[in-house]
């Protein structure tokens, strides 16, 4: 039986991170969007625990923790700045944000 | 066991006692803010905070240049590499947040806006610029940035009431945050190179404590593997995330709506202090960990620089809305400054001319800015995220001081001889030659002729005489009548006006570098 090598878990985390990036970059639904930058750090995490595996070196599984931290205070930012922006203007969608420009 | 001894031999705390002063300080706001039931009236925690980092920023100075003679040291088992230029840097990042808090004191009050938060989130924020500015690892890089970006994320969208600011609150949090994910990114495939026990060099290199991450082991192991591929993406994701964040070509597009629609002091902090930060880590990292891969580098950055140059001049020209027009303009001096990193790409060592050069010109960078800033935060305007050219039709007249300042601001910002700009300008110019950056240069030249155009359209309206107003015409609104409470915003405009000229003629204790 062919053995699960480091590799298949890098395409996923390469994987994980372009969907996130494609979702980020097409999907119109502010929140979608939100969702879609925790699945890039996600991706971030798969490959850094199995580099970190990989390498016999904990740094990797140690920073996975902080970029955790960081996800979901970030999260919890964006979430009340959406949630402000629906009370203002009834709709989270990224074609509707166009106060901005010149 | 060695990494734990200097914890029990030396208190470490106090070499990063600026930093914990700040946290402190702005926890003592917030709980003031808090406790003090009329602090909304008398903006208490505001006076609190400007005098805070006032007496910080002195006893800062003081700490450097005489206290102790700092020399280059790692603190913190290798997390921190604190020095001079970190100094210099603090400094720096001091000086802009308390020019943050002056002028976001009268902003605040006269928006009715809540005051504790403001100066405690902009406190924390400079913090979190300091650490990063000294980070020498890249789990330290990276929490020190997002620290800073999530203190800037909440000052964007401050005011609640306005959608504008709500909406450049979000589009720099999505942006910012895909920012970090590239540099995450970048990070985590320098870790795979760097972590790997076959990879080539890693048996001589630093073998018995190998720590990955570290600014030192990776620069060692990318001199022996510069044209690895991983390498190669993992080092160009990492300055495209922080091409992000000083707005760099092709990743500006968030730059001309963030600076549209947040508080105007935030606009002066996103495009002074963020930007500089960006510039001290590309700073330190080319001079450090990628000093090896040099050869993959150039190219890139100039590039991105004359990219940047261009578009940002040229975008400028056709804003009607000022903070746009600043905002891109800020683009254009990015793409200077990058001109600057790469002049100290070509000189060896990591304190060389081209990065004094950079440092005088951020600090003139920061005058001029924040003269300008504090005088359109001065506008009494029906929306404040909308101020044009025809606000500000006459008046040199109406307020000759104010007037002056705002043109020797924009004067400097253009860099127009009296003034400290063009000396800026001039020391980028005859580094970039030096180092023999002559395609980088030609375009910084014709950059700079385009930015003529535009900063002295804005000239015009202030110094000249008004349009005479015919009687059918709708009054127009001015905005200039109700200046009460100004006397802090006076100071600081002719202490940073009196800067800009004496440092066009005078250069100081920069003189000596050059």
């Amino acid at each position: 039986m062919e053995s699960v090598t480091p590799h298949y878990f890098l395409f996923l985390a390469f994987l994980l991170f372009g969907v996130g990036f494609l979702g980020v970059v097409i999907r119109r639904n502010l929140l979608i969007v939100l969702m879609s930058l925790e699945l890039m750090l996600n991706g971030v995490n798969i490959a850094l625990v199995t580099f970190s595996r990989v390498g016999l070196n904990l740094d990797g599984s140690l920073f996975v923790f902080f970029i955790m931290t960081v996800a979901a205070a970030e999260v919890a930012v964006g979430l009340a700045l959406l949630v402000a922006l629906y009370k203002k203007r009834q709709s989270i969608f990224s074609e509707d944000a166009t106060l901005l420009r010149n | 066991m060695e990494a734990y001894l200097p914890f029990s031999q030396q208190n470490l705390w106090f070499e990063i006692w600026p930093e914990l002063c700040l946290a402190i300080g702005a926890l003592i706001v917030l709980g003031v803010n808090l406790f003090y039931k009329a602090d909304s009236q008398t903006g208490f925690s505001g006076k609190l905070a400007i005098l805070f980092q006032a007496g910080l920023l002195v006893f800062h100075l003081f700490d450097y240049l005489a206290w102790h003679h700092t020399f280059d040291r790692d603190t913190f088992s290798g997390m921190l590499r604190q020095g001079f230029q970190g100094d210099v840097m603090r400094s720096f990042f001091l000086l802009a947040s308390l020019l943050v808090s002056i002028i976001g004191h009268r902003y605040l009050l006269k928006h009715s806006l809540r005051i504790g938060e403001f100066h405690h989130l902009t406190m924390l924020a400079t913090a979190g610029l300091m650490l990063l500015c000294q980070s020498s690892h890249f789990l330290m890089l990276f929490v020190a940035l997002e620290c800073v970006a999530l203190c800037f994320y909440a000052l964007v969208a401050y005011n609640r009431e306005s959608s504008k600011s709500l909406e450049a609150g979000i589009k720099y949090l999505l942006f910012g945050a895909l920012s970090s994910s590239f540099l995450l990114f970048g990070i985590v495939l320098l870790y795979g190179v760097a972590s790997n026990p076959e990879i080539w060099g890693a048996s001589f290199l630093g073998s018995e404590l190998r720590d990955p991450l570290s600014f030192d082991y990776l620069g060692d192991l990318i001199r022996e593997n510069s044209d690895h591929l991983l390498i190669r993406t993992g080092i160009a994701l990492v300055i495209a995330g922080i091409a992000f964040k000083i707005g760099a070509a092709p990743f500006q597009i968030w730059v001309p709506d963030v600076y549209h629609g947040s508080p105007m002091p935030i606009t002066a902090f996103l495009s002074v202090s963020s930007k500089a930060a960006g510039f001290f880590v590309l700073l330190n990292l080319v001079n450090g960990p990628f000093a090896g891969a040099s050869d993959f580098i150039l190219p890139l950055l100039g590039f991105v620089a004359t990219f940047t140059i261009f578009f940002g001049n040229l975008a400028a020209c056709a804003q009607r809305n000022l903070k746009r027009m600043l905002g891109l303009s800020g683009v254009a001096h990015a793409g200077y400054l990058l001109v600057a990193i790469m002049a100290s790409m070509h000189f060896p060592g990591d304190s060389d001319r081209a990065v004094w050069v950079l440092f005088f010109y951020m600090f003139v960078y920061l005058v001029a800015s924040f003269a300008v800033f504090a005088v359109m935060s001065l506008a009494d305007l029906e929306d404040d995220n909308e101020h044009e050219f025809s606000d500000y039709e006459g008046l040199a007249k109406k307020h000759p001081l104010i007037g002056f300042a705002l043109v020797c601001g924009i004067g400097s910002l253009a860099g127009i001889p009296p003034f400290a700009g063009f000396i800026g300008k001039l020391l980028l110019i005859s580094v970039a030659l030096e180092a023999g950056l002559y395609f980088s240069l030609g375009a910084m030249i014709v950059g700079v002729v385009i930015s003529i155009f535009y900063y002295f359209g804005w000239i015009r309206e202030i110094v000249f005489h008004p349009r005479p107003v015919f009687n059918d015409d709708e009054p127009k609104h001015d905005a200039w009548t109700k200046l009460t409470d100004i006397s802090m915003i006076k100071f600081i405009l002719i202490v940073l006006t009196l800067v800009s000229l004496v440092f066009g003629i005078w250069q100081g204790p920069f003189g000596d570098t050059f």
